[in-house]
């Protein structure tokens, strides 16, 4: 009467295929989890979702009162305001998903230890919702690039496979990251510090190329293009902005694209390397 | 730890009260133990830091459940009780596969679905929303989750309160919600772990009839709870959690009894 063979072990992490299809097939919970948290961000306050967009745009004023009419840190660029924009808009967009992803697994211990579900739909969960709340800004960009002058070319379609190829980036990323900070929760506390660092380094308030001397060397362009935030970064500004020609175009592209390939796949197999260790507090 | 024996002085094996249990096996937990690294709230001693070679002995290791074989059949409703922090709700969430043990093993007919009362869905949105992540969380499709949630809602008796935040709900409501939400998919294997203790009486019979429905159709239930009468009216078997191990394993009554003359000895 008792027959064991229709048991299957629990709690045991399925082969690969396995694995990516039931996130595939239940994709529809990673968006809606998103869209839920977007929606309940600023429930609480008198503008509601108006904050996803006033953010960025106050953003923008303060780093141009600051850098542009106080600092006049703006020399060598033509249009300062959409070359900002841009900048920080992209790269916000990256770190608030990467950061995300690395908090979604120690957030939700919770849902983890009461629903079964493959564990890297968290951080994809945060990276689409960060993704969703670029959106509109993907708006005032364009707004406020057409505003300050630059011509709408046919070079705009290149905006649609840098974006492509950001949101796997911050996928591929934000599951590493998630892994990381579920090992050690001290990762939490250094990417700030990290992402500050490499807001500087890429580029986002002044073109690393003409304020400096130093970037004629060679290897100061290698180390720039090796940085895939400078090249997420100047990818846009090249599909966006006439006066902002990309310098090396087509490394940007390779190096853009290596990176993206070789984290979204190691991001991937390293998250599910631990999913049975997900929740044990 | 040694598992304790399934029934040290319970009078013959368990025996099944409710017609057409003890069918075909759908739980299997065999040597299963699970250890938590919780991290100490307090500063350590200087002894601590020379025996730990200078690092700081800042984590210790509980033994929540050593060792625990089990097995639960269709149509089996098991009733646990257990002091506080006798491992019943570690127990269940390492027979559910959320928790992964640290040593043994868990397999199941199907991926048991568990219930708790801190199971945390969003706290922020609304008990409609939640109904939406919880069934796509378990596999449903949105169409299915869709077209079930007036079923879930009517059953959950929210219907004024759907709408508003979770966190805004008493603990009797959330409990109904989770219920609905983990009987959504209709499990063979379902784990409740103490939500039942908070709902009214008219909760508790609602929820007797859904288990009742789940165990007809070859299903198996365990439940953790402090109330005899849960555990006499709905359930055929009853474990006795001790330290991590069951202690006692047999007819309700019989382990009740047990269980009650061991706290009243504790006592004195």
């Amino acid at each position: 009467m008792v027959t064991a063979s229709q048991l299957r072990p629990l709690g045991v992490t399925p082969p690969l295929g396995t694995y990516l299809g039931q996130v595939w097939h239940r994709r529809e919970f990673a968006v809606e989890n998103a869209v839920g948290e977007l929606r309940s961000e600023h429930l609480d306050t008198a503008l509601g979702n108006v904050w996803h967009l006033l953010n960025p745009v106050l953003l923008i004023v303060v780093y141009y009162v600051v850098f542009d009419l106080v600092l006049d840190a703006s020399r060598g660029v033509d249009n300062f305001i959409g070359f900002l924009s841009v900048g920080i808009f992209t790269y916000q967009w990256a770190t608030k998903a990467i950061t995300g992803g690395a908090r979604s697994i120690v957030a939700n211990e919770g849902l983890i230890r009461s629903l079964q579900f493959p564990r890297a739909l968290l951080p994809l969960s945060a990276v689409i919702k960060e993704t969703v709340a670029f959106l509109p800004g993907v708006g005032v960009m364009l707004v406020v690039v057409l505003a300050t002058g630059e011509g709408l070319t046919r070079s705009y379609l290149a905006a649609i496979p840098v974006f492509a190829l950001q949101f796997l980036f911050c996928a591929g990323a934000a599951l590493l990251a998630a892994r990381a900070s579920h090992h050690f929760r001290d990762t939490l506390n250094v990417l700030p510090f990290l992402f500050r660092l490499v807001f500087y380094g890429s580029g986002v308030l002044f073109a690393v190329d003409t304020r400096f001397p130093i970037f004629e060397q060679a290897w100061v362009q290698v180390l720039f293009l090796a940085n895939p935030f400078y090249c997420i970064v100047s990818l846009w500004r090249d599909a966006l902005m006439t006066s902002q020609p990309a310098l090396h175009p087509g490394w940007l592209w390779a190096s853009l694209t290596t990176w993206t390939v070789v984290l979204t796949v190691f991001g991937m197999l390293a998250f599910r390397a631990a999913e049975d260790t997900y929740g044990r507090g | 730890m040694a598992a304790a024996d399934p029934t040290p002085d319970m009078p013959g094996p368990p025996v099944s009260t409710r017609e057409g249990a003890a069918g075909e096996l759908t739980l299997r937990a065999t040597g299963l133990a699970v250890t938590y690294r919780v991290y100490e709230d307090r500063r350590p001693r200087l002894r601590d830091v020379v025996a730990a070679r200078g690092a700081r002995p800042s984590h210790r290791e509980i033994e929540a459940v050593r060792g625990v074989d089990l097995a639960a059949h269709e149509g089996d409703a098991i009733g646990m009780i257990g002091h506080n922090g006798s491992g019943k709700s570690t127990l269940l969430r390492a027979l559910a596969g959320l928790l992964p043990p640290t040593a043994g093993d868990v397999s199941a007919v199907e991926q048991p679905v568990l219930m708790g009362v801190s199971a945390a869905l969003r706290p922020a949105a609304s008990g409609r929303r939640n109904i939406l992540l919880g069934g796509l969380a378990l596999g449903l499709s949105r169409t299915e989750v869709i077209d079930r949630t007036p079923e879930v809602i009517a059953f959950t008796g929210l219907h004024d309160f759907i709408d508003l935040p979770v966190r805004t709900y008493s603990s009797g409501m959330r409990a109904r919600l989770y219920f609905a939400i983990s009987t959504m998919i209709r499990p063979r294997i379902l784990l409740v772990d103490e939500a039942l203790a908070v709902g009214d009486d008219e909760f508790r019979a609602r929820s007797k009839d859904r288990v009742d429905e789940l165990l007809a159709d070859a299903g198996t239930v365990l439940l953790i709870s402090h109330s005899r009468k849960t555990i006499s009216t709905m359930c055929n078997r009853c474990i006795w959690m001790h330290e991590g191990a069951i202690r006692a394993d047999g007819q309700p009554e019989a382990v009740l009894d047990q269980y009650l003359r061991h706290t009243r000895q504790q006592r004195r």
